[in-house]
Formats: C-alpha cells, sequence, structure tokens
C-alpha cells in the first residue's frame, strides 16, 4: 500500500513519519511512535481509552482518525500533561480522589476530563458529564472521576489554592 | 489489637501505583513488545453448528509476512479442556469457535491472511438459546449429554419436604437473567513467546497465574514452572479472567510453530464474540414461611447455559451454600443443571452468579413478606443470622454485621417514611447479601508472601497477588508497613511475574485481603521476628517487648525516641546487615484456612436503591444508593469506597443495562455503544456506612469488600423497579422497552 511522510507534533516535538490510508493515528501513536501511554482498546470510537488532545486542547479518537489527516498538526498524550516532571492538577487530583482503579482507561478518561477543563476551567455538573460521557469505566463507576474533575474546578476558581485533599 | 494502635490500617490511602498509572507509565500487556514479536489473529466459526468439509490455508500461506497459519491438523493432539479440543476438529459448535490461526509480521497482514483461509462448512440443526436446549426432542450436542444436560447439582439441607409441609404459606416465582458480557477496560490480550520448547512466556492480563500455568503446561505437555505467566498491571477482570482462555493457547502454539513471541489481541467486536461472561440463566424460588414471618425453608430451582462446552462448573453448585449465609432457617433445597447450547462457553460477570440469582431471589423475597403483610425490611431482620451462627451447610458466621447494616440503611434511606408511601413509578427496594472472603473449593486456598528489607530500610513486598484496579497491592503495603512500623511509601511491590513471586491462587472469590493479607501479614511478622531478635539485645530489652512504630523501633513503655531504649527502622536494619551477624532480613509467609471447606469469614450487607421509571419511555432513573456493609474492617477506606462505587456502578448496570441480544447463536451487539453501560449522567447519589464488626480470622479484622456489594445492589435496584412498577419484574435487564410493555399491557387491561 502506498504511503506518505507525515509530520506529527507530539507533546511539542515534530515527528516524521509514514503511514499509509489505513493507519490510524492511533496506530501511529503507539506502534511506531512509542506513546504507550495513549491506550488501544475497542478501535471502534465506543470506549474512549484512545482519547488524546488536538491542539486547540479537544478531545479526539485516536481509534477513529485516519494518520493522514494529522499532517502538520499538534496533539498531547498522557505523556505531555506533566510539566518538568511535575503532574498536572488534573492528574493529581486524579491520585488523590481515587479516581483510578484499573488504570487502563486512565489516560483516555485525563484527557477527556482536561478538555473539559481547557473549554470551561470551572465546569458545571452538565459540563463534566458531557465532557465524561464517552468513556466507560467500569472500575471506578465514574463517581470518584467526577469528584476528581469538581475538584480541579474549585481550585481554578479560586476556592482553594491546590487541590484539597478528600 | 485495638484501632488506636493501629497508625497505617485505617488510612485514606491513596494507590501506590497512582503516579505511574495517571502519567502513562503503566505497563500493560499490549504495550510490551518483544524483538521479532509477530501478530497473530484467529479465524472463527461463522455458524453456530457445522461440519468442517474441508480447510484450505494454501492461500494464506503463500501470502508474504505470513509466518505460522495453524489448523487442528498442525495440532491433533493439542486440547483446550478434556474433551474440547483447541482448534475445531471435523465440526464447530458455536459461533465464534476457533478454526485457524495465522502469524504475521503486521496486523494488517494477518488480518488480510484470515480472507484467504478457505472453509468449507455443512451448517447443521442447532440449539442456541436454553429453552430451545431443554425441549424434549432437541438437537443433541455432544453425545455424552444426552437432553443436553451437561452436569446436575442437587443439594438438600435439612428436611426440605417436611419444612414445605409444616410452612403456612409458600410462594414460587421464577425469573430470567440475561447473557452478559464482562466489558473490561483492557480487551483480551496476550504475548506468547514459545520459540525456546524448554519455556513457555506468557504475558497477559490474568486474575491468578496458577489456574493459566496448570492449563498452558497440561495442553502443552510442560511442568507448570515451565510456564511463567506475566501480569504487570491488568485491565479489570469482574470474573471474565479466571481461567485461560482458547486465545492464550492459541498464541503459544503460533509461537512454537513460527519461533516468534505472538501476541494476539481481540477486536472490540471479536471482544464480545469469543467472550466467557454470563450465559442465560432461568431460576424458580419456593419459599415456605410461617403465618408470623419466620422463614421454614428456602429453595431454588436454577438451570444454566453452559454454552458449547462446561469450562466453569463452580458456579453450578455455588448456589446451594449461598441459600444458607443469611436467614435462620429449617432446610434449603437447591437443584442446579448446566446446559449445552450452541453458543460460546460461558463462564460469569461481575458478582459471579450471586448477583443475577439475587436480583431474582430478593424479589421474590420482597413477595414473600408483602404476601404476610409484613414490612420486607422487618422481615429480613426477623430472620438474619446472628454472629456465632452456625449454618446447616456446615457454614460458621464468626463475626456478622447483618442486622446492624439492615437497620442503618432502613434509617439513613428513610425506609419507614418512604415504603408504601411514594407516588406512582417511585420505588424504593430493599436488599440484603453475605459474600465469602475466600473458599476452599478444591485442595487449599493459598496464598504466599516475601518480604525482604533492604539495608536502607526500604522493604520489598513479594506478592502474586493481581491488581486489576481493586487496589490489592496498596492494601497489601499498608499492612506490611503496618506490622513493621514503617509508612506504606517504603513499601515497594513485586509482583505479577510467576517466576518470581510466590505462590498465590490469585483474585478471585474475594479472596485478596482475606487469604493474601494474612500471607502478608505472616511475612511481615516474620521479617518483624528477624529484626527483633537482633535489635532485642541492643537495647536491653526482651524481642516481645519491641514496639515497631513510626519507623522507629523502641522499647514498651518508653518514648519512642528514648535515648538507648530505641533505633530507627533504618539504623536497625542497618545493624542486622552490617553486624558481625551479617544478617539480611527476609520474611515469609501463607496463609491457608484451616477449615476443610468453605470459607473462615463472610461479609454482610444491606443496601436501599430509589428509582423513579418514566411511564412514557419505561426509563428508569436510580436516584439514590444508600449501603451499608459489614466489611470486618475497612484497611484503606479509600479504596473500599472505590470497590462500592464500582459494585454500584456495576450492578445497576447488570440489572437496567445490560444484554448480549443473541440471534441463532449471534450476538446483535458486539459494541460498547449498542451494548449499555451507565455513562457519567446517569450515576446516582450515594451513600456509604462502614460496618466494622472486626472478624477475628481477618487480618487486622478485615473481611471481603470485593463482590459482596454488588450481590446487594442489584438486589435493591431490582426491588425498587418491582416496587415502582408495582409487579415483579421476572425479566433482566429491565431495559426501557421490558418495563414500557409491562406499562401498556397493564394501561389496556384498566381500558379493559
Amino acid at each position: 500500500m502506498k504511503k506518505a511522510i507525515i509530520t506529527l507534533t507530539v507533546n511539542g516535538d515534530a515527528r516524521e513519519v509514514a503511514v499509509s490510508a489505513r493507519h490510524t493515528l492511533l496506530d501511529v501513536l503507539r506502534g511506531k511512535l512509542g506513546f504507550m501511554g495513549t491506550k488501544e482498546g475497542c478501535t471502534t470510537g465506543s470506549c474512549g481509552v484512545c482519547t488524546v488532545l488536538n491542539a486547540r486542547g479537544e478531545a479526539v479518537l485516536s481509534c477513529l482518525t485516519p494518520a493522514l489527516e494529522w499532517d502538520g498538526q499538534a496533539i498531547t498524550t498522557i505523556e505531555g500533561l506533566e510539566k518538568n516532571g511535575a503532574l498536572a492538577p488534573i492528574q493529581q487530583a486524579f491520585i488523590d480522589y481515587h479516581a483510578v482503579q484499573c488504570g487502563f482507561c486512565t489516560p483516555g478518561v485525563i484527557l477527556s476530563a482536561q478538555a473539559v477543563l481547557n473549554a470551561t476551567p470551572v465546569p458545571t455538573e452538565d459540563d463534566i458529564n458531557d465532557g465524561l460521557a464517552g468513556v466507560i469505566c467500569r472500575c471506578t463507576g465514574h463517581i470518584k472521576v467526577k469528584e476528581a474533575v469538581r475538584a480541579v474546578g474549585r481550585a481554578n476558581a479560586g476556592d482553594t489554592p491546590v487541590v484539597a485533599k478528600p | 489489637m485495638s484501632t488506636d494502635d493501629l497508625s497505617v490500617i485505617g488510612r485514606r490511602q491513596p494507590r501506590l501505583d497512582g503516579f505511574d498509572k495517571v502519567s502513562g507509565r503503566s505497563v500493560f500487556t499490549d504495550d510490551i513488545v518483544l524483538p521479532g514479536q509477530l501478530h497473530g489473529r484467529i479465524l472463527r466459526s461463522p455458524h453456530a453448528r457445522a461440519r468442517i468439509v474441508s480447510i484450505d490455508t494454501s492461500r494464506a500461506l503463500a501470502l508474504p509476512g505470513v509466518k505460522a497459519v495453524v489448523t487442528s491438523a498442525d495440532a491433533p493432539d493439542l486440547m483446550f479442556s478434556d474433551r474440547q479440543p483447541l482448534l475445531a476438529r471435523g465440526f464447530v459448535h458455536y459461533a465464534g469457535e476457533e478454526v485457524a490461526a495465522v502469524a504475521a509480521t503486521d496486523p494488517l497482514i494477518a488480518e488480510e491472511a484470515l480472507d484467504l483461509i478457505d472453509v468449507v462448512y455443512e451448517p447443521l440443526p442447532s440449539v442456541t438459546s436454553l429453552r430451545k436446549a431443554m425441549q424434549p426432542g432437541a438437537p443433541v450436542l455432544h453425545d455424552w449429554a444426552p437432553g443436553n444436560v451437561a452436569l446436575t447439582h442437587d443439594k438438600d439441607f435439612g428436611d426440605p419436604d417436611a419444612a414445605f409441609a409444616a410452612s403456612d404459606l409458600v410462594v414460587t416465582d421464577e425469573f430470567r437473567s440475561p447473557v452478559q458480557h464482562n466489558t473490561l477496560a483492557e480487551l483480551h490480550v496476550v504475548l506468547a513467546d514459545f520459540s525456546n520448547p524448554d519455556k513457555l512466556h506468557l504475558y497477559t492480563p490474568t486474575q491468578g497465574a496458577p489456574m493459566y500455568q496448570m492449563q498452558l503446561a497440561k495442553a502443552f505437555g510442560l511442568e507448570t514452572s515451565q510456564v511463567r505467566i506475566v501480569y504487570g498491571n491488568v485491565g479489570g477482570a469482574f470474573t471474565g479472567r479466571g481461567r485461560a482462555k482458547p486465545h492464550h493457547l492459541i498464541a503459544a502454539l503460533l509461537s512454537r510453530v513460527a519461533g516468534k513471541p505472538v501476541k494476539i489481541k481481540a477486536t472490540g467486536d471479536e471482544e464480545f464474540i469469543m467472550f466467557r461472561g454470563s450465559g442465560e440463566t432461568e431460576y424458580r424460588f419456593r419459599t415456605g414461611v410461617t403465618r408470623d414471618g419466620r422463614i421454614r425453608v428456602l429453595e431454588a430451582d436454577v438451570s444454566f447455559d453452559a454454552g458449547a462446552h462446561a469450562e466453569w462448573a463452580m458456579i453450578l453448585w455455588l448456589p446451594a451454600p449461598y441459600l444458607n449465609w443469611l436467614y435462620k432457617v429449617d432446610a434449603v433445597r437447591y437443584r442446579g443443571r448446566f446446559v449445552y447450547t450452541n453458543t460460546v462457553p460461558k463462564g460469569s460477570h461481575h458478582g459471579g452468579i450471586f448477583g443475577r440469582l439475587s436480583a431474582g431471589w430478593m424479589q421474590h423475597l420482597t413477595h414473600v413478606a408483602e404476601e404476610l403483610g409484613m414490612d420486607p425490611a422487618e422481615f429480613h431482620r426477623r430472620n438474619a443470622i446472628d454472629p456465632g451462627h452456625h449454618a446447616l451447610d456446615g457454614s460458621d458466621f464468626a463475626s456478622c454485621g447483618l442486622k446492624e447494616c439492615i437497620d442503618k440503611v432502613v434509617e439513613r434511606s428513610g425506609w419507614k417514611q418512604k415504603y408504601g408511601r411514594l407516588p406512582p413509578y417511585r420505588g424504593i427496594g430493599l436488599g440484603i447479601g453475605a459474600q465469602a472472603s475466600g473458599g476452599k473449593n478444591a485442595s487449599n486456598d493459598t496464598s504466599a508472601a516475601l518480604v525482604k528489607v533492604a539495608d536502607d530500610g526500604v522493604v520489598t513486598l513479594y506478592t502474586g497477588i493481581p491488581d486489576m484496579g481493586q487496589g490489592s497491592h496498596t492494601v497489601m503495603g499498608m499492612i506490611a508497613a503496618e506490622v513493621l512500623g514503617v509508612e506504606p511509601a517504603d513499601i515497594r511491590i513485586v509482583a505479577g511475574d510467576s517466576d518470581i513471586t510466590p505462590f498465590d491462587w490469585g483474585a478471585f472469590s474475594q479472596r485478596g485481603t482475606f487469604t493474601t493479607g494474612n500471607a502478608v501479614k505472616a511475612a511481615a511478622e516474620d521479617a518483624r521476628a528477624q529484626l527483633a531478635a537482633i535489635v532485642a539485645p541492643l537495647l536491653g530489652a526482651a524481642p516481645e517487648d519491641l514496639v515497631f512504630a513510626a519507623r522507629r523501633i523502641h522499647v514498651k513503655g518508653q518514648p519512642p525516641d528514648a535515648a538507648g531504649k530505641s533505633l530507627s527502622f533504618r539504623e536497625a536494619v542497618g545493624k542486622a546487615f552490617h553486624g558481625a551477624e551479617g544478617r539480611p532480613i527476609m520474611g515469609r509467609g501463607f496463609f491457608n484456612s484451616p477449615r476443610p471447606s468453605g470459607s473462615l469469614a463472610y461479609s454482610f450487607g444491606a443496601q436501599v436503591a430509589e428509582v423513579e421509571v418514566d411511564p412514557e419511555s419505561g426509563a428508569v432513573q436510580v436516584l439514590k444508593v444508600t449501603a451499608a456493609h459489614d466489611i470486618g474492617r475497612a484497611l484503606n477506606p479509600l479504596a473500599v469506597e472505590g470497590q462500592l462505587d464500582g459494585q454500584v456502578f456495576s450492578g445497576m448496570s447488570q440489572v437496567l443495562y445490560e444484554e448480549c441480544r443473541m440471534d441463532g447463536g449471534q450476538i446483535l451487539n458486539p459494541s460498547r455503544l449498542e451494548y449499555k453501560l451507565p455513562r457519567t449522567y446517569e450515576l446516582p447519589e450515594v451513600e456509604y456506612i462502614l460496618v466494622e464488626t472486626i472478624d477475628p480470622y481477618g487480618p487486622f479484622g478485615a473481611k471481603e469488600v470485593g463482590e459482596g456489594p454488588i450481590v446487594v445492589t442489584m438486589a435493591a435496584v431490582a426491588n425498587a423497579v418491582a416496587n415502582a412498577m408495582g409487579e415483579l419484574i421476572p425479566r433482566m435487564p429491565m431495559t426501557p422497552w421490558r418495563l414500557l410493555r409491562v406499562i401498556r399491557h397493564r394501561e389496556k387491561q384498566n381500558r379493559g
């Protein structure tokens, strides 16, 4: 199958990759670039574990999107949320609020939550429900996931200087 | 030991692996890439039952990049289980059955190769549902099972006939539950390296390595130790990873043939086709009571859809003891049968058999109470067992907070103000349940543990228990830290490699906290005793008079930092290592229940669910769940809440939503969009009450919390919907479509 070279910026670093029309963004991230933090789930866009962020900070299902469409674009994976070795507030909140259990869906859930916070730093309950409706987590039942997102929202509102421990 | 003496146990401890999991550092099976690794795919039968006329693999083998193609001809003696060839031999018995497999250098090539395998089938008459299989004259799947009955299990305790005869009222109800899928976050995946015939390395998520080792070793004629199972991070299990499945053996076979490591990963729809979740189940409950509300006798008759092979016969006999665990009764009768159908072999789903059984049984018992004119809460309480109860099946209950759980949820939910007083289509339901903390079903129920203390005071805990999300590794670390008087952060966990970690049956039967917890406690105590023997003379005290706390060791009665009477933990370990004796500290321990069978400890719980049914659409909204659970002691309340959250979610999901829609042996909804689970906006408000009865056998008094709560959630939600509808709902899940039919039928009758 014919291939094309695309340039994809992942977590700030530009990478050149040869892809065919059959490769998804997920194939490139995991299979070609080794960003294993992005998980492969159902590959049909119904479980949400492969979620990454586009340049506008919006959630994208990497399993559904052809890699060829990403030439010249930038994305953020779970590995890119940390800054200088420090976890992002949403990551720390997931630890503190026990919003992680088996952890397989966690990268996708955290990036979906980050997308909610990017759009609305102080999200309403509806914002949280809508933004996380695309991921399924049987372990946590989403209950503590929502607590973690609310906590970051409260911190963003200035109610607490840092994420409060539960 | 009183709570005051505990410094780590009882703390809200975040996961020790939290940093790795939130940052994308945690390595799951599919993240492992071995040099030269190939990609495997499996060709599955499209027919529920057929004769295989011919298989031609020549075109697939000719495809560039294909390194191996296997059929039963390549492995004529390879069995998945005693009566089940690994790859179909002459016949297929279910849609999805493994017929051939390929390994190729690229997943896309492997997929293409599947299309190039030519199989000619001659379809045969099939039986694709439990009811069809049980009909007289139905086609017979296997000649060893006339009437398609694979196995039966009949058990009486006491004299059920006499007890029914002595009853003032006998009530009978029937229920059905559907085929359900575990929908694990991490889809089924395995990476097998059998390129060296002396050692099979199998990287895969599992609930326990020994079962997999034994299955693989038997199939390939190896010693158990020649099979290494690597299971670092496990992306959920929910009873779906108890035993190895055909893909595990097929990956090993492909690897042996190709001489390279082979990875097989289920695709989204394949996951639903090859799954081993729960099968269709039909239940008939009959209960005899006295006029004043005492249960004399409980009876359950259960028919299970086993699928085309009886892979998980254990679920057949589990209900018999369960009927004994909640109530003081004169007699119990259980009749169970496992029935072959031309569908994928079945296993179990989150909550095991008890969850789905309970969703029907508790509706039935509510019905009994209402026939008697009793409040169901009062009825359950009246018959509930007490601590020290000795059940008809021989079970003993050293600790039991069942009545306290009932009282607490009744009070906190406002049950008395709501039950029978809610407006139409609003409902409230109560469920109760029990669950075993591990149990001896085979020869033993053993877990072992090793504790290694480094000379810098860091403690490494070796455990075979998998952490598939429940938080077992964190709790094991807390147990070791408590015993040694250090912090959880001082504990390193080494787990998930059968070549390294000590024996542990694994994480099922709710045995982790109880059984492995006791093993870890014993290993840490052994390490502490070794250290105490060295330190005691230095502090001028007897070893038994030393206190290990706050990273220090001091003489009892002295302040923790008393000069000459205390040492830091690190100093003490340094003296052991670097003194003349040069003694490294390595503790070992194991736990195996002293009972010949059954369990040492049982958790108990009660939940009240409140729901609203929309009479226009039939949709159910769960408004609130109030849950009280006797879990012995909450070792890590944060993780206990996490367990409760997941089980409330999964319990309501199973009662209301989850169903594999089957037609002619084919699954019609093989995706997570069409197989519904609750989404964020459908979650109820939850309130948890932890009842701590401090079990005498549990580690620090703890009992299980792994699957006890879901059984109770399923009961409470089912009862709440029945209460809202004003009648029993015998078919699960209680989907909008099913409830709407009940509503429409009733409206028609009312119009006369």
